[in-house]
């Protein structure tokens, strides 16, 4: 981090010794070509540029029907009695063949919805494929768990298998955004905590969806998600897909998001300090690490590059393939098909190329002149679905003002040296102890 | 400790021959086959001679590739094929001379690599071999010869090469990279500080050849293992020293921080250097959670694992060798005896760590 004297000299191109030996020093800069500075400086690059290969994650959506109907619903479920929204006998089939071409032998499957567990007999049907076709082979299940009876247990009891579900916080606040019912609130209460004892915690995660009209305060966010044992929770703004987009116009902007998530992750980390539980906020740990290191792409969202190919694809309810969850959503409402083949006929490279380059920002305009740069990513479905364009100026997007705000936090906390801000970092980062050459500095 | 020479006895007018202890019957070029045993003698027929091998068993050394030294009434066990842990000595001059250095230098040099080419070839499947020394570089161009001819009969094979890295070039280049998938680097760095470095090394300028030259590795896409052995005169620095490893040596596959191994110069120097780590880890679990922070690998060798704090004891290898290995008598009883690395054969109680505790 540098001072404002710093980036005058800098912009001035008036560096002096100190100034070249720090820069030199940090592997910001080198004296020669060929020397370790040098090499170094190339290979930090190149770590940044390899998003690892040989692994596919693939999202499918045997059925869009739900038996929820939840307010920011982004996907636009259809009711659960109707019929044509899900996978026939064909379709599933064509998915089979889909996964059995992908080139590689480690795959994570994302059962989404709908409601997946509505198919149980879908699920059951790809991952004993999968088990057999792949050598390490993970699912997960994004459901509500508003419906749980013995096959699906069986099913969920599988080492294998994780649960991804929503809790959106405080009973009355769940049951206003999600189930509408106060008895459907405690039934998923009931399911959710048998789950966790079934299965264990390590093996099921939850998420709040935040309605900024509506948001919970988070106290209370953090006590609903400690009640059930959670140590990790991810907010989650309303996203601006879907059924989301009508009902909830404050989704589009992002500066009440932004305070919000703010006072919400410093009051996680004064409640860290006071209670010595470590409860963390997984996107912003999950930004610290790829600011402090290369090789933090577990999180599909966010990588840099991100170029859509056949194994971090999504297969609809009615075969076809999209690149990202996102850009389901959009044809859905029919603003735009992204599409990019479906499992009848293959991927359309054509296609493909065409939407590739918008998924890399190291050539952005506004990104090459950002310090978070090669911390960050794109979203060009996003911009599609908020502007109708991909080309509007960086800061003036969701994502870039959502992204400088969670990287502007993050360096915020890792300068702070506030004993209760390191406990929490420490937690996050898997450390002892939070050593400065971590948060260098010249003046 | 288990011998790595054995006495055996054939015809003084032999040529010195590398065999390999049969299964069965061998009949190759240099297969041995038993042809008489009785306790704790074996008498041995192969092509280049028939030899006898006292102390062992013929279990103990079967698949074992042996040197046959007649001069010396010797055979030296090359290959242990029960063991993971197989080093070739390439040499034993060298240019730097570490205060530590378990194995000192010396100025004679005896070049065995054609024996070495043959044991190599008689090698279990997919074995890899350390070479080490002194420093095996200084003899560069018959190494990478031997690399080369091993290389082209026995792509199974690879190499574990200790060197001080101070004699690459960059023509080194191309040869390097052909061979990047069989060769990984271990390579001693003590200090961030050229001025340290040089000290501990006791060779002026070292640590500016050494710079350039982990550049070179890294330009080769080479399999870098930086190594520290940590001493009170370079301790205090291992953070410094983990956070310049995370910027400018970022390919590393990964960093061993070593204890000291008291023998060479490394017994001679004991009190003046060994820093007694299980008094104080402080410097050293900062420098390892740098490295976690950054996601770049880092190992402990040689330390026992009740000398590393808990939240630590995850990076602490088995790295001792078999056959100089050993434990305490406090150890019999310890639950965490079967994952540790133990100590060193030659390691002494009264002067090493204070902080052992049966676990």
């Amino acid at each position: 981090m540098a001072d404002r004297a710093f980036v005058d000299r800098y912009a001035r191109d008036e560096l002096n010794r100190f100034d070249t030996d720090f820069l030199v020093e940090m592997g910001q800069a080198f004296r020669h070509v060929g020397e370790l500075p040098h090499t170094a400086f190339l290979t930090r690059w190149a770590q940044r540029q390899h998003v690892g290969g040989g692994s596919a994650y693939v999202i499918l959506i045997p059925t869009l029907r739900c038996d929820l109907k939840c307010s920011y619903c982004q996907v636009s479920r259809a009711p659960v009695a109707a019929k044509g929204f899900d996978w026939d006998d064909e379709t599933l089939a064509q998915v089979l063949t889909f996964l059995d071409a992908l080139p590689v032998d480690e795959i994570q499957i994302e059962f989404q919805g709908g409601e997946p567990l509505l198919r149980l007999d879908h699920l059951k049907t790809v991952t004993e494929f999968a088990r057999r076709r792949f050598q390490r082979v993970r699912f997960v299940v994004c459901t509500n768990l508003q419906t749980l009876d013995a096959d699906i247990l069986a099913f969920l009891a599988n080492e294998d298998v994780l649960i991804s579900t929503s809790l959106d916080g405080p009973h009355q606040l769940h049951t206003r955004n999600r189930t509408g019912t106060a008895e459907l609130t405690q039934a998923f209460h009931r399911n959710l905590a048998q789950a966790l004892d079934l299965i264990g915690p390590s093996r099921v995660s939850a998420l709040p969806t935040i309605d900024m009209e509506c948001p919970p305060k988070p106290e209370d966010l953090i006590a609903a998600y400690e009640d059930f044992g959670f140590t990790s929770l991810y907010l989650r703004p309303v996203n601006y897909q879907g059924f989301a987009r009508k009902s909830h116009p404050s989704a589009r902007t992002s500066q009440s998001w932004t305070a919000y998530y703010r006072n919400f992750v410093y009051t996680l980390i004064s409640h860290n300090a006071r209670t010595g539980r470590t409860m963390e906020e997984f996107y912003l740990a999950h930004c610290l690490r790829r600011i402090l290191a290369p090789g933090a792409d577990s999180h599909t969202d966010l990588r840099n590059p991100n170029i859509p190919t056949g194994t971090n694809a999504v297969i609809d309810f009615d075969g076809q393939i999209y690149p990202s969850d996102e850009a389901r959503m959009l044809a859905r409402i029919r603003q735009v098909d992204l599409s990019v083949g479906d499992v009848a006929n293959g991927l359309d490279h054509e296609k493909l190329a065409l939407i590739a380059p918008s998924h890399i920002n190291n050539f952005d305009p506004d990104c090459i002149h950002c310090p978070y740069q090669p911390f960050c990513g794109t979203d060009p479905i996003d911009d599609l679905s908020r502007n109708g364009r991909i080309d509007i100026p960086r800061h003036e997007s969701w994502f870039c003002q959502r992204h400088l705000a969670v990287f502007d936090l993050a360096v915020e906390l890792l300068y702070s040296e506030d004993p209760a801000v390191d406990f929490s970092l420490c937690h996050w980062l898997g450390l002892e102890t939070l050593p400065d050459a971590l948060r260098p500095a010249i003046s | 400790m288990i011998p790595l020479r054995l006495r055996s006895e054939c015809s003084r007018s032999l040529a010195p021959f590398v065999v390999r202890i049969s299964y069965g019957a061998g009949n190759g070029e240099n297969e041995a086959s038993l042809s008489h045993e009785e306790p704790g003698l074996l008498d041995y027929q192969a092509k280049p001679g028939d030899f006898r091998v006292r102390g062992v068993t013929h279990e103990d050394i079967t698949g074992d590739v042996l040197l046959i030294d007649p001069q010396r009434q010797i055979a030296h066990r090359l290959i242990r094929a029960a063991s993971p842990h197989n080093t070739f000595l390439i040499t034993e001059q060298c240019d730097q001379l570490c205060l530590m250095c378990s194995q000192p230098p010396k100025t004679h040099h005896e070049d065995m690599f054609a024996h070495f080419l043959t044991a190599a070839q008689l090698a279990p499947s997919a074995a890899q071999i350390g070479l080490s020394g002194g420093e095996p570089l200084l003899h560069k161009e018959a190494l990478f010869g031997f690399i080369d001819a091993v290389a082209a009969k026995r792509s199974d094979l690879s190499f574990h090469i200790l060197t001080n890295g101070q004699h690459f070039e960059i023509s080194d280049l191309p040869w390097l990279r052909k061979h990047r998938s069989r060769l990984l680097w271990g390579v001693p760095i003590y200090s961030n500080v050229p001025a340290v470095h040089d000290e501990i090394v006791r060779k002026p300028g070292a640590f500016a050849q050494l710079s350039d030259n982990l550049s070179l590795l890294g330009l080769a896409g080479a399999a870098l293992e930086l190594r520290t052995v940590v001493m009170k005169q370079n301790a205090t620095g291992l953070l410094r020293l983990a956070d310049f490893i995370s910027r400018h040596l970022p390919f590393a596959a990964t960093w061993a921080i070593m204890q000291m191994e008291r023998i060479g110069y490394g017994r001679m120097n004991w009190s003046r250097c060994f820093f007694d780590s299980s008094e104080d880890f402080t410097e050293l679990g900062a420098a390892i959670d740098l490295m976690r922070a950054r996601r770049q690998s880092v190992t402990l060798y040689n330390f026992p694992l009740c000398t590393v704090p808990t939240a630590f004891r995850e990076h602490a290898a088995q790295s001792i060798s078999d056959w100089k290995q050993k434990y305490l008598k406090d150890c019999e009883p310890c639950s965490m005896r079967s994952r540790c690395a133990g100590f060193f054969e030659w390691y002494r109680e009264e002067d090493g760590f204070m902080g052992i505790h049966p676990q």
